[in-house]
């Protein structure tokens, strides 16, 4: 009986170490078990303005404190995510498609008023390619194996013809990133790659001396945007309820707004899973090609 | 022009250079030796140095990559392989990284941070590889201002692959260029200023030697003048003292000349005695006849054959003596010094010489082929011959011969003393050959004589040599040029 206060002080003063250790991502306001949100190399995660400014939006909309899990490849966040470890992320289409059974929508970001983007197949500038048969026997550049803009679209673009990315291509390989497909092809380590359209518009605004060094050689039909997915069995929880109005009520909020500014995206819409059967069809259309 | 030459070889003669610039040039050159070793020593060490630096940094850099890359290379990672170089690139501040290839252990370029230049998947330049040799991680090639480095990467000690790299070591070489600069000019201006400290403290320091070597010059040419005591210094100098030995030099050197010529004088005097003896003793002898005629003529003066013989004697004394006298007047009276030299003059000799002939029972040969009077110094011609002519008749043996010639070869006397005596000691012909005269006579027994004649001959420019000189006997020339009709006059 004596112990318990001590011990209570003890857990009290462990979570405020924790809440500490969480750092600069942790918002004062916050309590409570974290909410552990992902996020994919789909946008620029490598600005960690943006993540503060996001982790802070979220964690005051959603009343608790948000953690913000990344992880190096599509598949570790796809992977934590159907096995619920984390709350929600912001994945690809190609994953969402892949794991539709388990996973549900929570929202759609709105890019260009649309909830759409684009896969481009970039070279380095000046090469003067018109179609993605030039670009045949490339040294060729993927974002990531689970990503819809960085692989699944130019694949499903070979099988439409009946090739193999292996085949077409001298040498593949992945660079775990949108940013740095569009390096390796500005370097001229690869002579081609498949980027996200958004990422490539964007890091034209932002970075331009990246951009700049590369050329679209060919710009895809324009698809679901990858999106902000749950677990199904959490889909109608409290916090994913919170997260998505947080989410689409983000155009409405100042610093809403700063986070959005930051992403250059418009905001974000409640969209049905119809909207990525594009990808979907691209998924069958590889998997039917074997 | 040929003196222009001379200069020109004389310049080029360290030698010769006064010591004014030779103390300068010499301070020159020790700079120059030292600024050059000193210039060497350390361009050697910084190179060392930079080296071991360039060496350090790059090892750093190849551990550093070595253990990015290995897990990457296990795994082919294009991407990643290149994401490392790329981010690695600019962590170096030391190293100006130019590219960096890493290879797998085909020879076959995984990436470089210069992708457009080395492509992923063709082969390593051979050219690259052909720059190291084995064991070496480090190349300079300094004519390029590059460095090569290389390094092979090991897993679980098996090699999977290599980096390669060039760096840049303009920076470096620049440094060395500067530092090079820095040395040179530093030493050109301490050469320069030592050269100068040199010079000035050299003229100085000799400024008395130089006061002194004026000095000798114009003692060679003349009197010997001692340096005046205001320009002497102060004596408490190792200089001043040296000025002031010379000084008393002069002094000795001066009062010897004075002490020679008295000596000259007294040995002229001495002569002479030697000469009146002989005078005497040829006097004597037709006097003990005359006297005894006069005896004769007193008893048996009736007689006038007795009369007639003893009158005959009588004169033929009194003219032997009067002609004796005769010469002996010419010789030494002072108002003929300055009339011309005829062939009595010479003639006369003889008859001064004949006493000392008589006694030794020698032979004379005359032999005066001058018909006109000749322009020479009467007195110091004779009195010269006369010594010759004593002297060979000295160097005869008994019964032996002694020659004398006169003669004329253009503007100049000849004359010649041949006598039969053993020849000449080499000391003596070599006396009597030598241009100048001595300040003292050679000894007293056998060179007294000769020393008047040398001293006679300087004073009539005139030259002696010995034409030959054997076992058979010795003949030494006298020439006599001409006297200048107006130094004559002047005389």
């Amino acid at each position: 009986m004596r112990r318990a206060p001590v011990l209570a002080s003890r857990r009290e003063l462990l979570a405020t170490c924790l809440a500490l250790l969480a750092g600069a991502r942790t918002s004062a306001a916050a309590e409570g078990p974290a909410f552990r949100f992902g996020l994919t190399p789909v946008f620029l995660t490598s600005d960690l303005e943006l993540l503060t400014k996001l982790q802070r939006y979220l964690s005051r909309q959603l009343g608790q404190n948000v953690e913000l899990v990344q992880r190096r490849t599509y598949e570790e966040i796809t992977s934590l995510l159907v096995s619920g470890q984390i709350q929600a992320a912001w994945i690809c289409g190609y994953p969402f498609i892949a794991y539709r059974a388990q996973l549900d929508l929570v929202a759609v970001p709105v890019w260009r008023r649309r909830p759409l983007y684009q896969s481009y197949l970039i070279a380095k500038k000046g090469r003067g390619a018109s179609s993605f048969q030039q670009l045949k026997g490339d040294v060729h550049a993927f974002s990531d194996p689970n990503s819809n803009s960085g692989y699944l679209v130019t694949t499903a673009l070979l099988a439409e013809e009946h090739l193999h990315a292996a085949d077409f291509f001298r040498q593949t390989f992945f660079t775990y990133g949108h940013r740095n497909v569009v390096r390796a092809v500005a370097s001229g380590l690869a002579q081609s790659g498949s980027v996200d359209g958004y990422v490539w518009e964007v890091m034209q605004e932002i970075e331009p001396s990246l951009t700049s060094n590369t050329e679209i050689v060919r710009r895809s039909e324009w698809l679901g945007f990858p999106p902000i997915a749950c677990p199904l069995a959490l889909t109608k929880s409290e916090p994913v309820v919170r997260l998505r109005s947080a989410l689409l009520g983000m155009a409405s909020d100042p610093d809403g707004r700063d986070v959005l500014s930051l992403l250059r995206l418009d905001g974000f819409s409640q969209e049905l899973p119809s909207l990525f059967d594009g990808i979907a069809a691209k998924l069958s259309a590889v998997r039917s090609f074997g | 022009m040929s003196t222009l030459c001379d200069r020109l070889v004389q310049v080029l003669r360290p030698r010769s250079w006064p010591f004014a610039v030779q103390v300068p040039a010499v301070v020159v050159l020790l700079m120059l030796t030292v600024s050059g070793v000193l210039t060497e020593a350390v361009l050697n060490r910084l190179s060392q140095t930079q080296e071991r630096h360039l060496e350090q940094l790059t090892g750093a850099y190849l551990d550093g990559l070595s253990n990015s890359v290995v897990p990457h290379v296990l795994r082919q990672d294009v991407w990643e392989i290149f994401d490392t170089l790329d981010r690695s690139s600019g962590l170096y501040k030391g190293l100006d990284i130019d590219w960096t290839v890493v290879s797998n252990d085909n020879g076959l370029i995984l990436a470089s941070n210069q992708p457009n230049t080395f492509a992923s998947l063709s082969p390593v330049p051979s050219s690259i590889v052909a720059r190291f040799s084995p064991g070496h991680e480090l190349v300079l090639d300094p004519a390029a201002s590059l460095a090569y480095v290389q390094r092979t990467l090991l897993d679980q000690g098996q090699r999977i692959g290599a980096i390669h790299a060039q760096i840049r070591i303009a920076a470096l070489l620049s440094e060395r260029a500067d530092v090079l600069a820095a040395l040179l000019a530093t030493n050109a201006i301490l050469t320069l200023l030592l050269a100068t400290l040199g010079y000035v403290a050299v003229r100085r320091m000799v400024r008395p030697v130089r006061l002194l070597s004026r000095h000798l010059q114009e003692s060679a040419r003349g009197k010997v003048q001692p340096i005046p005591e205001n320009e002497a210094g102060r004596a408490d100098t190792e200089i001043g003292r040296l000025l002031r030995r010379y000084n008393a030099l002069t002094l000795a050197v001066n009062e010897r000349e004075v002490l020679a010529s008295k000596l000259a004088e007294e040995e002229r005097l001495a002569s002479l005695g030697r000469l009146a003896s002989g005078m005497a003793h040829e006097i004597n002898n037709p006097l003990g006849g005359m006297l005894n005629a006069l005896d004769t003529l007193k008893r048996h003066g009736m007689n006038e054959q007795v009369r007639a013989t003893s009158l005959r004697l009588i004169e033929q004394g009194l003219t032997g003596i009067r002609e004796l006298v005769r010469s002996t007047l010419v010789t030494y009276r002072a108002d003929q010094a300055l009339r011309d030299l005829t062939a009595t003059d010479l003639d006369d000799l003889r008859l001064l010489v004949y006493p000392e002939a008589k006694r030794r029972s020698l032979g004379l040969n005359w032999n005066i082929e001058i018909s006109a009077p000749v322009p020479v110094p009467v007195l110091p011609v004779r009195d010269a011959a006369l010594n010759l002519l004593l002297n060979a008749c000295h160097a005869c043996p008994e019964h032996g011969q002694v020659t004398f010639k006169a003669g004329l070869a253009g503007d100049i006397l000849v004359l010649d003393f041949t006598d039969t005596g053993p020849g000449l000691p080499s000391h003596i012909r070599e006396y009597i050959e030598r241009p100048d005269v001595g300040s003292a006579p050679l000894d007293r027994t056998s060179g007294l004589g000769l020393w008047i004649v040398k001293r006679l001959c300087e004073e009539m420019h005139g030259r002696l040599r010995v034409l030959s000189s054997s076992e058979l006997g010795t003949t030494i020339r006298l020439t006599v040029p001409w006297t200048a009709r107006e130094f004559r006059d002047a005389a």
